[in-house]
Formats: structure tokens, sequence, C-alpha cells
């Protein structure tokens, strides 16, 4: 899978280009617009990350001619200014998904997924991890043939993060997905932090194998390897 | 620069005064003229009123009938009339008796008619050579069926010299008294604005780093001294303003200041020491932890400013207070259950306002979230929805340790903290409560906090339920 990154940052665009190489994409990383748009033009990527404070020709400007030339290649854009109008003007401009900077890499990775249609599992299947079974059609989970009791909310916790299961999810990724908060100045870190030790306390504490683990500054995973 | 009498107030109000000052002289003048000239006029007819008694007497009738005048002094005879009378006699009938030769003929009037009886009053009249005459008519009975008309004149031109001497005066006085009264009035109001130009000076002279000083005040009372507090208040407005900002300022950078210190801190030291795969990803784990308080601190500044900058979009829609209530109990209630809180809900659940759910429900979450902070394990957090006539009424009562009155007033500023370092601790950057109060004023509602003595607090957000246009 190509993905084109084009990002001016050299920082940014080192550290998204290893984190994406190590999660098996190659990336082509165009560091100005004009370089972006080139590259664009004259292949075909799977996915364009496209930052929209560029040098020179700005992301917007580059999507736009882009899709005035009939390219259909879905963009991500990464935007600094967290603003309604910002938005809408980029969505309107053609591009798929927006992510407000600073960001988190797990969240990215989870943007890519859902825009490459990639690990979207039919949702009424059940989901496994080791012993650990969830069925999303009847809401029930079950741990080594042990039937957990959780609340609705420790529930939808528990089926993000088995939806996202091997990867990090970021503490902002649950207020909006699970708690469809969308006030980013809503101090839910708290609640979060509560309702994962719940969770932990249940799905956990009875068994010899660990399978929620905190990332320490990033968020958290359900995983059977805790690395 | 060009200097223009209308340019400045106080030559504005000079010339102001000056014209309705001469206006109202003129007409005193005219007033004046017009009865000095009927007075004149009066004296001259009384004059003529003795002076035809005098005649009379002079004159009578011979046996025919016919009329003598048995002296003719007094009578204008000859040459320039300046003093004497000149004397027509008329029969009843209309015809001349007699005529002072000093007319040639020319006539004191028209021909008396039968109307003529009684005494006449004075008239004025002009003969063809410009000369102006004072005319008295008067039947005079000369016996039984005998009368005549005798009709008197003097000289009017004495009495117009004396008229135009007078108009003279006023003309010249008038415009010196004018002149003078605005010379007097100019340097008046000069003085009497005198202090404008002192504030003006004065207010020229305060700039950004001076807004302590204030304007001297002479008279409080005056109108200069209402413009002068006026002023003041404005800069002690003005001063506060910008202490809060270069507060704000301070503090923001204080506040972002610290996770950077943090971050260089613990990636110096860090380097510096050996360590294993684990040790290395806890510290890259707690600059990870200290760049996400960065990021949130900056997006909570951005909101602030969008809503400074009043560009925040606001979607109204009917709520239920107390169901908005509940929702933001609802997102919170692990955190009291962690500490054994009872959190609650209470009062009327028909009140509803015209509101951003998204917008208060923060307010709501930003109170409720301090509440459940600052109460005690096993303590109580009630939120309790009162319909208080137009206004609404959502109070959140805490059985924390209630808050100092020295910090009552601040505690809604940015970054104010009561306990500084405990509130880092409890995490948040002192904006939730400037920011509950944001989000209340935008409703037009306002937000208050009470302290009763019994302990806790109360915050008390009272909105309008008829939502006001903004």
């Amino acid at each position: 899978v190509e993905i084109l990154l084009v990002e001016d940052e050299t920082k940014v665009g080192s550290a998204l280009s290893a984190g994406l190489r190590a999660e098996g994409y190659d990336i082509v990383w165009a560091q100005t617009g004009e370089e972006g748009f080139f590259h664009a033009s004259s292949r075909s990527f799977d996915l364009i990350i496209l930052d929209v404070m560029l040098p020179g020709r700005d992301g917007i400007e580059v999507l736009g001619t882009l899709r005035k030339n009939g390219d259909k290649t879905p963009v991500l854009l990464l935007t600094a200014k967290d603003a309604i109008e910002d938005r809408v003007l980029g969505l309107d401009t053609g591009a798929d998904d927006y992510l407000v900077k600073p960001f988190a890499f797990a969240e990215l990775g989870a943007r890519i997924r859902a825009l490459l249609r990639r690990n979207q599992a039919d949702p009424s299947t059940t989901l496994s991890i080791a012993e650990l079974m969830i069925d999303p059609l009847r809401r029930t989970v079950v741990r080594e043939g042990q039937r957990i009791e959780l609340t609705a909310r420790e529930y939808e916790l528990l089926e993000y993060l088995a939806r996202h299961h091997g990867r990090v999810v970021s503490r902002d990724m649950l207020a909006r997905d699970v708690w469809r908060e969308v006030a980013r100045a809503t101090p839910l870190d708290n609640v979060i932090d509560v309702h994962i030790a719940r969770l932990r306390r249940k799905v956990d504490d009875p068994f010899a194998t660990k399978l929620l683990h905190t990332v320490r500054g990033v968020g958290f995973t359900l995983s059977e390897d805790p690395s | 620069m060009k200097w223009h009498p209308r340019a400045t107030l106080r030559g504005r109000l000079t010339l102001h005064y000056a014209s309705l000052l001469a206006a109202a002289l003129l007409l005193y003048a005219v007033g004046v003229s017009a009865y000095f000239l009927h007075n004149l006029r009066e004296q001259l007819d009384s004059g003529l009123d003795r002076d035809v008694e005098t005649v009379e007497g002079m004159l009578s009738t011979d046996a025919g009938g016919s009329l003598l005048i048995n002296s003719h002094e007094g009578e204008a005879m000859h040459g320039e009339l300046k003093r004497g009378y000149l004397l027509e006699v008329w029969s009843m009938d209309g015809n001349l008796l007699y005529r002072s030769e000093w007319l040639h003929g020319q006539a004191l009037g028209p021909v008396p008619g039968g109307s003529v009886s009684g005494r006449q009053p004075g008239h004025s009249l002009q003969l063809p050579s410009g000369l102006r005459l004072r005319t008295l008519s008067r039947v005079h009975h000369m016996g039984k069926n005998n009368a005549v008309v005798v009709r008197l004149a003097v000289n009017e031109e004495p009495l117009w010299e004396e008229f135009w001497e007078m108009v003279s005066m006023l003309a010249i006085g008038l415009p010196v008294a004018v002149l003078l009264v605005a010379f007097s009035g100019y340097l008046l109001a000069a003085r009497v604005l005198k202090p404008v130009d002192a504030m003006a000076h004065r207010a020229s002279q305060i700039t950004a780093e001076q807004l302590n000083e204030r304007l001297h005040i002479e008279n409080p009372d005056d109108e200069l001294g209402q413009l002068g507090t006026a002023f003041n208040n404005a800069l002690a407005r003005l001063e506060h303003s910008f202490e809060q900002l270069r507060r704000f300022t301070a503090d923001a950078s204080h506040e972002l200041r610290t996770p950077l210190t943090a971050i260089q801190s613990v990636g110096e030291v860090s380097l510096g020491m050996p360590g294993d795969a684990n040790y290395y990803r806890d510290v890259i784990g707690s600059m990870l932890e200290e760049a996400n308080r960065l990021a949130r601190l900056v997006d909570s500044l951005l909101t602030m400013a969008r809503a400074d900058a009043g560009r925040v979009q606001i979607n109204r829609a009917t709520v239920n207070l107390y169901d908005l209530s509940q929702q933001s109990c609802a997102l919170l209630e692990v955190l009291a259950e962690e500490k054994q809180q009872s959190l609650q809900t209470t009062g009327d659940g028909s009140v509803s306002v015209m509101a951003d759910p998204t917008i208060l429900g923060q307010a709501l979450v930003n109170l409720i979230h301090n509440a459940v902070k600052f109460s005690p394990e096993e303590g109580s957090v009630t939120l309790r929805i009162v319909d208080a006539g137009k206004d609404a009424i959502v109070e959140i009562h805490d059985s924390g340790p209630g808050i100092a009155p020295e910090h009552r007033a601040q505690i809604f500023e940015r970054f104010y903290r009561v306990d500084k370092a405990r509130a880092r601790e409890a995490g948040g950057a002192g904006l939730g409560l400037s920011i509950a109060q944001w989000a209340v004023n935008i409703h037009s509602g306002t937000i208050e906090l009470e302290c009763p003595p019994r302990g806790g607090s109360i915050f008390r957000i009272r909105l309008p339920k008829q939502s006001v246009v903004m």
C-alpha cells in the first residue's frame, strides 16, 4: 500500500514516515506543495496525507487542483487550525477526512485504516482476542467460558478497544468515539481512566493473562502482547 | 493651526452669547426708541394743547359775525420756522377763515369735515417742502351756533433731531457693549475651560504603562468634574483590563512553560542515564504526558480566544435543565463513585431555556467536575433546578471546604487558582470556571458563587427563560 505524505515540517515528516513504515505502508514523503503535487499527478497512490500549512502552494490549493484534474485518491488533511470554517473548507474542497494537529499517532493510524477500508470487520461478527469473546449483536462478553457482566459504557469501551486490538487507542479517540464528546475542553481524562480501571478489574483481574494495557503518555491497548 | 472662532468651544460659546446679546439689545433699543418718540410727541402735543387754548382766547367775532384775531403773538411770521406756531381757522362748514401767512397757501391737512368734534389727537404732517409739522385741531365755540375749527401746527424737526441723536447714541453704544461682553465672555470662557486644557494635556500623557494615573478634578459636581470622573472611571476599567491581560499573559506563559520544562529536563536527565528499553519507554511516556497537557492547554486557550473574538457559533434549542443536568452528572458519575460521593439532580423537572446544549453542558460538566474534585470522600454534590419566574436557576452545591472570601472575586478569572500547589496535582490549568462563566454569559446568563457559613460552596447559574438576542 502506497501513501504520499506531504509535510514540510522535517521532524513531523520523518516521524510519521517511520511510524507508518513500521505499520507496513510504503511512504513517499514530499516536503513542499509543488513536490507533492508532482508526485500525486505523476503516479497513483492509495492515500494522500496532506498538510494544509505548506510553504508556496498550500494543501487546500494542491487538493483543489488534484480534484479538478479528476484525481479521486482519498485525502487526509492535517490542519493546525482547529476552526470549523477550515474544516468545512477542507471537506468542501474534496478532502475525505481531517485531523487537527497536534494528534496522537494512534489516531492517525486509525483514520488511515478507515480510509483504506481495511480492518473493517463485519460489525456483527464475534470479536475474539485470546480467550476473550465479544458478541456485538447480543453485547455479551465471555472470557475462558466465564460470562463477564459489564455496564453499557464499559461494554462500548471494550468493544472499541477490541476493534482496534493490537493498536494503541488514545484518550481523545475514546472521548470522541465512545463518549461522543465533541468539546475537547471537557475534562474526560479522569472519567476514562476510572472506566479503564473498572474494566480491567472485570476483564483482567480474575485471569492470568493480562489483555488491557496502559501505554503511558499515549493511551490504552487491548493485546496479548504487552509491548 | 489656523484659528477659527468656530473651531474652539470657547469661540463658539462666545459667538453664540454675543449674537444672543446683540439680538436682545437690538430689540430693547427698538422698544426704547419707539417709546421715546411717543413721549416726545406727547410733550409736543401738550405744548400744542396749551397754544390752542391761548389762541382760542384771542379769537372773537365782530358784529357782522366775521372772525377777529386779537393778537398774533406767538405766531410764526417770517423766515425760518424755529419757534412759534402756524394757525388755520376753519368754519364748521369747511370755509377757510384764516391761515398764517408763513404757509403761503399750503394746507395743514385736508378740509375738516363734519366729523370734527371736540379735541383731535396730534397728527404729523409733511409739507411739500419737506418740513415736518405736528398739528392739533379743535372745535372752538364762540357763542351760540357759532363754532370754528382751530388747527395749530408747530415744527416737528427738533423732535426728530432729538430722536435721531438718541438712536445714534444707541447705535454706537450697542456694538461697543456687545464687543465688550464678547471679549470678557471669551476671557471668562477661557478661564472656565482652563481645566479642560489641563485635563487634555494630562490625558495625552497617560499611556498603557501609566494607567494608574488619574485626572485631577477640582470640583466633582460641575460638568467638567463629571467628565473627569467619567474619564477616570474609564481609566480604572482600562487599568483593570490591562492588569487582567497582563496576569493572563504571565499565567499562560507559566502554564505553557511548566510542561515544556518537564519535557526538557526529563529528556536531558534520562539521556545521561544508562537504562533499558523499559526505562526509556517510561521516560518517553512521561514526556508524552506533558506534551498532552500542553496540547490540552492550547486547545483551551484556542477555545477561549475564539470565544473572545465572538467566533463561536451558538446553536440554540429548547433545553430541559433537569435533563441536561442529569446527563452531565451521568458523564462524571464514576468520579463521584470512586470517592463514594452522592451526586444527584433535584428540583423542578419542567424548566427549559433556549440554549446551546453542548456549550451549556460544558459549563455544567466543568462545575460538577470541580464540585466532585473539591468535595471530600463520602461527601455529596447536589444539583438543584429552580424556576424563578423570568429566570431559570441551576445550583451546584458541594460539600467541599468552600472558598475563602479573598478568592471569591477572582475564581472566575483565567488560570486563577485558590491553592496553586494542590490544583495542579488535581489536574487542570485553572480554566474550567472561566470557560463555564463564558458559556453562561453567551446565553445572557450570570454565574455567581455563594459560600454559606455552614460550609461548602454553591455555584448558581441564572439563565433567562426567554432567550435574549445578543
